[in-house]
């Protein structure tokens, strides 16, 4: 059967890694800094969340270790953006091939692994079971047992919204992205507020990358975010990067992922079915883009 | 200095400001100073240093020698943030408006007030805001997005901006230039009622006229120097003149040739608009021969639109254009151009030419595939060069040859190589959206001087312009927009200041 | 500053000279690239760099008319699938095989680039990320065919059957360079040449620099566009002709993708600044690095990622010098 418990417990572990690095996008979108580095950001996370989960044995390190490297990665971004005054779109390709090309690197010189790199002492994410809920047939495993990450992701989607309108940090965040000159005539740095976006898009990717190898699965392969990064683009950029909107579209993405990964086990072969969301993902942009209630800043 | 007397009363002073910007001398030992309660006037060409002393003013811009003094303390602004603390705001030419935000969001942005951990109290600034619009008589929607508002609300919003913020000092650069001259008298009796309440104003700008009806002392920048400082009471606008240009300016002299017959038709032209915009046209023109139609009227009346839909970037949704009793209505730009167009883009930089590429390759755009400079597929790189040297000598150019960067040239320069390549090959009709923007007084005189010959020359020319001045001084006929519309269509004798404001208000002539 | 500069790169070489581990690593490097039996590692560097090449001008000519298109790997493998499905399976004579599997290459890349521009032009999904998208169902489409359809089952991997032995790209003699280098470099001279001396090079650049002044010069920007993404893929899909007619002989699963041919190509038409002449030069460099890389590994056990390491803080540093890698619309 298709729609058992196993399905729909997937649905979240597909949602979370698209719904944090959408979000973490959207925030640079709205500053007007056009991060298509998601997918990179987000291989560091989920490399360095095994480094630090295996290393410490407990799921916080490898937490902590994903928000270090994500951090570390959006600075990297933002310093050659906004203080060496480099091109988004340059940068971004940039940092993905270094992402690549580090993380290979850095398997085989600290695991001396090629592919993949698995291990029992990887610790995951723990998972939160809803006493009440699991009994309930759909809701139950939708919703019990998942990780911490995808609560907070959650969370994150109402809280970016009220962020945005009510609080300094976002309005002067949507300014920068509106008119940064005015921004600065007010005496206000639009090259602190974007390096801010930047490092949040960081970490946010990062925990999205932890999301992949150390809660949905406990180990690290070469690519791993394997386009995810790029879907995430997508969402921002037919969301409008409004962080209400990325969620549902979110997890739509998440719903494809889940059914593509159902589907093989009926013998559809893996190729069509990995190939669906992006597919999905220009279809759905068409659709969305066409009414050009989106100004893309590139 | 006629201005002595007061020197107790100075708010705060800038003392013989030097700066250099690479090998520019941008200012030259500039002098100025603000006083409470008077509205005072900088004048001065493109370039005369009246930005770059007002960025000294605001710690924007480090200046290489001189002083600034407020109220006793000595020593510039660190920053922006450091000026508005201290009081001064400044309303910019081109505003600095957040147009997808609310205006109250625009209004209180880096003044959002006390709040828990960053949060806003969107609420008690909205009264604090319609408390000051109350008290100086604006009406502003606060929860309106500022790209919805006219131009003369969002200049409101900016200044209510600046009265939010307790300024003392309001320096407004070019204020009137997006206004009607109604709209522009009803900002001038506001500013005297801020500069009533102990206020500092100050206006930049170019139009005589205004200096004289509505300010209190003027002072006249020159090649980054104070060429003068005078009360308005003991000058005229000819002295003033003559202080902005060094020497007397001869009137354009203008004759009227038009000929006979029709060069072109505009037969109920309605404009595709684009998502958001207001419907342009129909519009129904006829243009003799050397005719010179000028196009008046408040920024965003339709100009742009009607300018593309005429040289065939935008199209027409209906009606018909006919050149020389020919149908383009449907004919590319390509097609246009072959039949006599020429265009000067209003957007230099963007439209009128590829600022990153050569003169030549600049000056030759639209005619690459023809001869001289095309054989078959190929380019002809020597004649494209030898155009380029015969523009630079007929045009002056200043320019070190065919094969420098347009980049680098001056704004004037960048513009005789639009006038120039578009004036090549005798056009028969000349579409000219403010070809003058933005350039110094030599090179406005020698553009106007140009499109008067060809005129003179037998072509049809549009010539769309935010100024008056120059629109008065050219125009045989003069057509006002309003709101897409054909408001007022004016022959030579009846042009008329309060006439064509009125229409530019949307009023009958 | 002026003397910061050289200094750090002398104390480099110094260090490579002085230090005996580092000169073995450098030594490795330099073999990898250019040394070898029978300069054997010299000949795949040429090899690499051909494809780099080809990867290269097929993006530049994008670039030079300001599209960013990044579907140069869909395009790329969608060629060299073509023109393995007319190699094997094309009842043509044998001299009618190569011509028709280079058109067929080179329709199936240039009509994925347009399909890229009209989902931007049509449908309005930016070409950025539109043509991006493009190269995942092309990637995963020629690795399903090549791992079930048109499986060479006996061979135990993901892969095709040969080329037909008489159509193969023939080899320089004693060495592993094929003949497909003739191709690239070719296009390569052609699309320099084109770009300085040709009515269609020159508003190709117009385009690029300013599309508002193209257009109002009454330049046919819509048709250029088509015709700059056509070109521009169907490069890329002759490149993947000279892969699987030449080293190859056949399309094998990830052959085109695995080693970032296409990541490569752009970034180092960045690194030409996207001036046509520097193009080869930067093209040939990436070359040098990957397998110089690959003979850091094999001496010194440093892994070859290092290549992309390097590949990335290259691009990274360029972009935050100033040197203006891409023209930005407007603005």
């Amino acid at each position: 059967m298709i729609w058992d418990a196993t399905f729909f417990e997937s649905i979240p572990r597909f949602i979370t890694p698209l719904l944090l690095a959408a979000l973490g996008g959207a925030l640079c979108h709205r500053a007007a800094v056009f991060n298509i580095a998601l997918e990179g950001m987000m291989l560091i996370g989920a490399f360095f969340a095994v480094v630090g989960s295996y290393f410490t044995a407990h799921w916080l390190g490898g937490i902590g270790a994903a928000l270090a490297a994500g951090l570390a990665s959006g600075g990297l971004y933002a310093w050659f953006t906004v203080r060496r005054g480099g091109d988004d779109i340059v940068v971004s390709i940039g940092l993905n091939i270094l992402a690549a090309g580090l993380t290979v690197f850095l398997l085989r010189a600290m695991f001396d692994q090629r592919g993949q790199f698995d291990d029992p002492a990887i610790a995951t994410l723990p998972r939160i079971p809803l006493p009440g809920i699991d009994a309930i047939p759909v809701a139950g495993p939708l919703l019990s047992g998942q990780s911490v990450l995808f609560w907070l992701a959650l969370a994150l989607v109402p809280v970016l919204h009220w962020g945005l309108v009510r609080h300094r940090l976002g309005l002067r965040l949507r300014a920068a992205g509106d008119n940064a000159p005015a921004l600065r005539t007010l005496g206000l740095s639009p090259e602190r507020i974007r390096t801010l976006a930047i490092l949040a898009s960081g970490a946010l990717c990062a925990l999205g990358g932890a999301q992949l190898s150390i809660s949905n699965v406990s180990l690290f392969t070469e690519g791993m975010s394997a386009g995810r990064g790029w879907i995430a683009v997508v969402i921002v950029m037919m969301c409008a990067s409004r962080p209400l909107w990325i969620l549902p579209a979110a997890v739509f993405f998440g719903l494809v992922d889940a059914m593509g990964v159902r589907a093989q086990a009926y013998g559809l072969p893996q190729q069509l079915t990995d190939a669906l969301p992006y597919v999905l993902a220009i279809v759905v942009m068409a659709a969305t883009l066409r009414r050009a209630t989106l100004r893309v800043r590139i | 200095m006629a201005a002595d007397d007061s020197r107790q009363a100075a708010l705060c002073r800038l003392h013989r400001i030097d700066k250099h910007f690479g090998r520019t001398h941008a200012l030259r030992g500039a002098s100025l100073e603000l006083r409470p309660g008077e509205v005072l006037a900088l004048v001065g060409e493109n370039g005369a240093g009246k930005t770059t002393l007002m960025n000294v003013l605001f710690g924007l811009i480090a200046p290489d020698a001189g002083g600034f003094e407020l109220e006793g303390r000595e020593g510039f602004f660190a920053d922006a943030a450091d000026a508005i603390a201290h009081g001064f705001g400044m309303v910019h030419q081109h505003f600095m408006l957040f147009d997808d935000m609310s205006v109250l969001e625009n209004v209180v942005i880096g003044a959002e007030g006390p709040g828990r951990l960053g949060r806003i109290d969107l609420a008690a600034r909205a009264a604090e805001v319609t408390e000051v619009m109350r008290r100086f008589g604006f009406h502003l929607p606060l929860e309106t997005r500022v790209r919805d508002l006219p131009v003369a609300a969002r200049q409101q919003i900016e200044i209510v901006k600046l009265l939010y913020r307790e300024a003392r000092v309001v320096i407004l650069d070019e204020p009137t230039a997006v206004l009607t001259p109604q709209e522009a008298d009803a900002l001038f009796s506001m500013l005297r009622g801020l500069a009533g309440e102990g206020r500092a104003v100050v206006v930049i700008t170019h139009k005589l006229s205004e200096v004289m009806t509505h300010a209190d002392r003027v002072v006249v920048m020159r090649g980054g120097e104070v060429a003068g400082e005078r009360r308005v009471a003991e000058t005229s606008a000819a002295e003033i003149a003559r202080l902005m240009v060094g020497r007397d300016i001869a009137p354009v002299e203008k004759k009227t040739h038009a000929g006979t017959g029709t060069r072109l038709a505009l037969r109920g032209l309605l404009c595709a608009a684009r998502e958001g915009e207001r419907q342009v046209g129909p519009v129904d023109l006829d243009l003799r021969p050397g005719e010179i139609l000028g196009i008046a009227g408040v920024a965003g009346s339709g100009q742009g639109p009607l300018v593309e839909t005429l040289v065939g970037l935008r199209p027409a949704e209906s009606g018909r254009i006919e050149l020389d009793g020919q149908d383009i209505t449907r004919a590319n730009v390509a097609a246009r151009r072959a039949a006599g167009l020429a265009y000067m883009a209003e957007d230099r930089m963007r439209s009128g030419l590829a600022i990153e590429a050569s003169l030549a390759e600049n000056a030759v755009a639209g005619r690459e595939a023809q001869p001289p400079f095309a054989r078959g597929p190929l380019r002809a790189l020597g004649a494209v060069a030898d155009f380029g040297r015969d523009l630079i000598a007929r045009y002056d150019i200043r320019a070190t040859g065919p094969t420098q960067r347009v980049a680098q040239l001056s704004g004037g320069n960048k513009q005789k190589i639009v006038v120039g390549r578009e004036l090549s090959g005798t056009p028969r009709l000349i579409v000219a959206h403010n070809p003058c923007w933005g350039v110094d007084i030599g090179a406005i005189r020698f553009i106007q001087d140009q499109l008067l010959a060809a005129a003179e020359a037998g072509a049809a020319v549009i010539f769309v312009s935010s100024e008056l001045d120059e629109l008065f001084a050219l125009s045989d006929r003069l057509a006002v927009l309003y709101d897409g519309q054909v408001q007022a269509l004016l022959d030579r004798g009846d042009l008329e200041t309060g006439r064509v404001g009125r229409a530019m208000a949307g009023a009958a002539a | 500053m002026s003397r910061a500069r050289w200094i750090v790169p002398l104390a480099a070489l110094a260090a490579i000279a002085l230090i005996p581990d580092l000169r073995a690593i450098a030594l490795g490097f330099l073999d990898g690239a250019f040394g070898g039996r029978n300069m054997f590692n010299l000949w795949s560097t040429v090899s690499r760099a051909s494809i780099l090449l080809g990867m290269a001008v097929g993006v530049l000519v994008a670039f030079r008319a300001g599209l960013i298109n990044l579907g140069g790997e869909g395009q790329l493998v969608l060629g060299g699938l073509a023109a393995a499905l007319v190699g094997i399976y094309a009842p043509l004579p044998v001299w009618a095989i190569v011509p028709a599997a280079v058109l067929g290459a080179m329709l199936a890349g240039g009509l994925w680039g347009m399909l890229a521009l009209w989902l931007d032009r049509g449908l309005k999904v930016p070409l950025l990320v539109g043509s991006l998208l493009l190269n995942y169902p092309a990637g995963y489409f020629a690795s399903w065919l090549a791992s079930h359809p048109l499986r060479d089952v006996a061979s135990g991997i993901a892969q095709t059957h040969r080329i037909d032995r008489d159509a193969r790209l023939p080899r320089f003699d004693g060495t592993i360079l094929d003949y497909g280098i003739f191709f690239t470099v070719a296009v390569a001279l052609l699309v320099i040449l084109a770009d300085r001396y040709s009515v269609f090079g020159y508003r190709l650049r117009m385009q690029g620099l300013a599309p508002g002044f193209a257009r109002a010069q009454g330049m046919p920007t819509g048709r250029l566009g088509y015709q700059a993404l056509f070109l521009s893929g169907a490069i890329a899909g002759l490149t993947g002709f000279t892969a699987v007619f030449g080293f190859a002989q056949r399309y094998v699963d990830g052959m085109l993708t695995l080693p970032l041919y296409a990541w490569t190509g752009i970034v180092a038409v960045l690194l030409a600044g996207i001036v046509p002449w520097r193009v080869p030069i930067a093209a040939a460099l990436f070359a040098v690095l990957a397998t110089g890389a690959g003979g850091m590994e094999r001496v010194a056990g440093i892994p070859r990622e290092s290549a992309q390491i390097i590949t990335g803080l290259v691009i990274l540093w360029l972009a935050g010098s100033g040197r203006s890698l891409m023209r930005r619309r407007g603005e």
